[in-house]
């Protein structure tokens, strides 16, 4: 994917491109914000990720706004020091899609921006996911692995759907809470770890290939290819 | 000295004495205007008698029956305190009496006249009845009335005096009030400059016996109390900041330096640089809790509060952490008594009680039990109470726990920097609420109470 990324310290700009590129991504640097709200303006990107205070005349927000104003629908990701939740509010209400606080894992910047990247994309309301011979159908709320019914709780559901929703991406544990719980803090215990050991028993356990893989210092990610 | 203003007290006695000598004046006036109007009725009463009985005379006996009537009755001198007659003709000049003329700037209208005579030298306050005879005679009946005169400077010296008194005394207690005043102030005033030079144990004293201004000082000595509980307290937390952080920066610098030093192969260097991210984001994670604190406790927040029910934010919580409960062998169970609707921050309270759930599951001992109970309280208050049968908190400890980095005794070998419970009590303090903590028996019973508005 073609990313750009508004970001004026050196340090931590070279260290997301490098991270993208090795990915396998393609990366345009702006390092404040009058030559980013020209890229961004100029260049059709899949995503972008953008630092709130830019030199340059106009901060992060502000070219959010602008290109938001100028219809532009492209999912920004914004990356910011600032960690108060008014601020994130702040920062979602100008027109961003998410916020990542600094200091931050570059793991987890890389799986935000392939599930901004994968929402942007699917557009269509499917009804039925399937990863390999797992099928779930969003409608009956049934779920079958090799054509074998599996019994979800509730909560499990949404995990799996999210999971299988972002197949083949790297999916975190702060995602995780985030989106199938909708909790913004760090619980102390790993928590999230068991509820992901205990959905992967139950589609995972007599099959010969496992779906739910662990990636280490990442996450989790649900996918079939090996 | 400081010069302090005087403005108070002057004032004081300012007031004081314009209200004294008003409140004399109302009560002079009446008296002596009643007193006034009942002499003057009774004298005129009887010069009138008087001025009466002599024209009879007149009627009767003609001009000299009269005169010789007068000069029987008063003679022709004049002496102080005696009745004053005089028989004049329509020229006012003098045909019989005791008066020596006709007293100037006396009219000859009939009727009440006052003014003044002069009889050997010495002048004399006289009240007069005119009255006209037939004929063009004029009569004058009078009495002497300086004696009464005399009574009534005695009134107005009176008058005069009290208002002196009253000025005097209230000039005299202003400047006590004043001094004593002053003395107050200057107390309060050396105690708070101690203070400020950094003697935080000071206070002001208390004289006891329902002082008016022990009711000032006891504020300000309660005042000075919640400082220095607040100050002690920001000087352990920098502590406890300072140490806690040292501890994983310490850990990572001599992971790289040993890095550094050793040279180890390669797939080794990964390792280590893994494990000293991992101690990176220790420290983070406790910037990111104290951040978290600080911002619930600056309670700047409470214009993002919704309606919430606090029974289903508990419940999905003690969903959550059912699984991690199970591994343990721990039984976790969830009541409530309905919807328990607050106003308040569903993600801070689903925080709370997740800290709550996390302690308990921490402490709870294989094959324990952890309730989670929602209620409401007499008085409208919601509460979630975790209770576990783990080894609980000592009552010596309990107002501690909640203490930024504080680590009971029991939470020693287990995860965590000591920062849940504080999150707690500023999550329970921004709803209105407080945590509680009690005895289970065995165990701790914590309750998250939180305000219904």
């Amino acid at each position: 994917m073609k990313v750009l990324l508004v970001e004026d310290n050196e340090r931590v700009a070279n260290f997301v491109k490098k991270g993208l590129v090795e990915a396998g991504h393609t990366i345009d640097h702006a390092d404040n914000g009058r030559d980013g709200m020209f890229l961004a303006a100029s260049e059709p990107y899949d995503v972008i990720v953008m630092d709130r205070l830019l030199p340059g005349g106009i901060d992060g927000l502000g070219i959010i706004a602008a290109l938001r104003k100028s219809g532009s629908k492209v999912p920004i990701l914004i990356l910011s020091a600032l960690s108060e939740v008014d601020e994130r509010i702040r920062g979602l209400q100008s027109g961003g899609d998410d916020y990542l606080v600094k200091p931050f894992a570059f793991g987890e910047l890389l799986a935000r921006l392939d599930a901004l990247v994968r929402r942007s994309q699917d557009q269509g309301a499917e009804t039925t996911l399937v990863v390999d011979d797992l099928s779930m159908d969003l409608l009956s709320r049934k779920v079958t692995r090799g054509g074998k019914p599996v019994a979800l709780q509730p909560r499990e559901f949404k995990l799996l759907e999210y999971l299988m929703r972002h197949a083949n991406q790297v999916v975190t544990r702060t995602m995780l809470l985030e989106n199938v719980w909708d909790y913004r803090f760090d619980p102390q215990t790993n928590v999230v770890d068991v509820h992901v050991s205990k959905l992967r028993h139950k589609i995972d356990a007599g099959f010969a290939r496992p779906l739910l893989r662990t990636i280490r210092n990442a996450g989790y990610m649900l996918t079939a290819d090996d | 000295m400081t010069e302090l203003p005087r403005f108070s007290a002057r004032n004081l006695a300012i007031g004081y004495i314009a209200v004294s000598i008003a409140v004399l004046a109302l009560f002079a006036t009446p008296l002596w205007l009643e007193w006034n109007r009942r002499i003057e009725g009774a004298r005129t009463e009887s010069l009138r008698e008087d001025s009466q009985r002599l024209s009879e005379v007149f009627h009767r006996d003609g001009l000299a029956g009269l005169a010789g009537a007068i000069d029987a009755e008063v003679g022709r001198r004049l002496r102080s305190g005696e009745k004053l007659l005089l028989l004049a003709d329509d020229s006012r000049t003098r045909l019989a009496g005791n008066l020596p003329e006709w007293p100037p700037g006396i009219a000859d209208s009939p009727g009440m006249h006052t003014g003044w005579t002069t009889v050997a030298g010495t002048p004399m306050s006289i009240s007069l009845f005119a009255a006209r005879l037939p004929g063009g005679y004029r009569l004058l009946v009078g009495r002497d009335v300086t004696r009464f005169r005399a009574m009534e400077s005695f009134f107005w010296y009176g008058l005069l005096g009290a208002s002196g008194i009253i000025l005097v005394l209230g000039v005299l207690s202003g400047w006590m009030v004043r001094r004593a005043l002053l003395g107050e102030v200057q107390g309060i005033s050396r105690t708070a400059s101690a203070i400020v030079a950094g003697d935080l144990s000071r206070r002001l004293p208390i004289r006891g016996g329902a002082h008016e201004l022990d009711i000032l000082a006891q504020t300000i000595n309660r005042m000075l109390e919640q400082i220095e509980h607040l100050l002690h307290g920001v000087r352990n937390v920098s502590n406890a900041i300072a140490h806690d952080l040292r501890t994983p920066l310490a850990e990572l610098r001599s992971r790289l330096e040993e890095l550094l030093v050793t040279r180890p192969p390669p797939e080794e260097v990964l390792g280590g640089i893994e494990s000293a991210v991992a101690d990176v984001d220790r420290v983070i994670g406790i910037f990111n809790a104290l951040l978290r604190l600080a911002e619930i406790e600056s309670c700047a927040r409470r214009s993002g509060f919704v309606e919430v029910d606090l029974a289903k934010v508990a419940a999905e919580a003690a969903e959550f952490y059912q699984p991690l409960a199970e591994l343990k062998g721990v039984k976790l169970s969830f009541e409530s008594a309905g919807v328990q609707t607050v106003a308040g921050d569903p993600l801070l309270l689903a925080q709370a009680i997740g800290n709550l759930i996390d302690n308990a599951l921490k402490f709870a001992p294989l094959h324990g039990a952890i309730t989670i109970a929602a209620a409401r309280r007499h008085g409208g208050m919601v509460e979630i109470a975790v209770s576990d049968d783990g080894p609980g908190i000592p009552d010596a400890e309990k107002p501690r726990v909640s203490q930024r980095f504080y680590r009971g005794d029991a939470s020693r070998g287990t995860p965590g920097v000591g920062l849940g419970l504080s999150l707690v009590e500023g999550v329970a303090r921004l709803h209105g609420g407080a945590l509680e903590l009690a005895d289970n028996r065995p165990g701790l019973r914590a309750t998250l109470v939180v305000s219904p508005s």
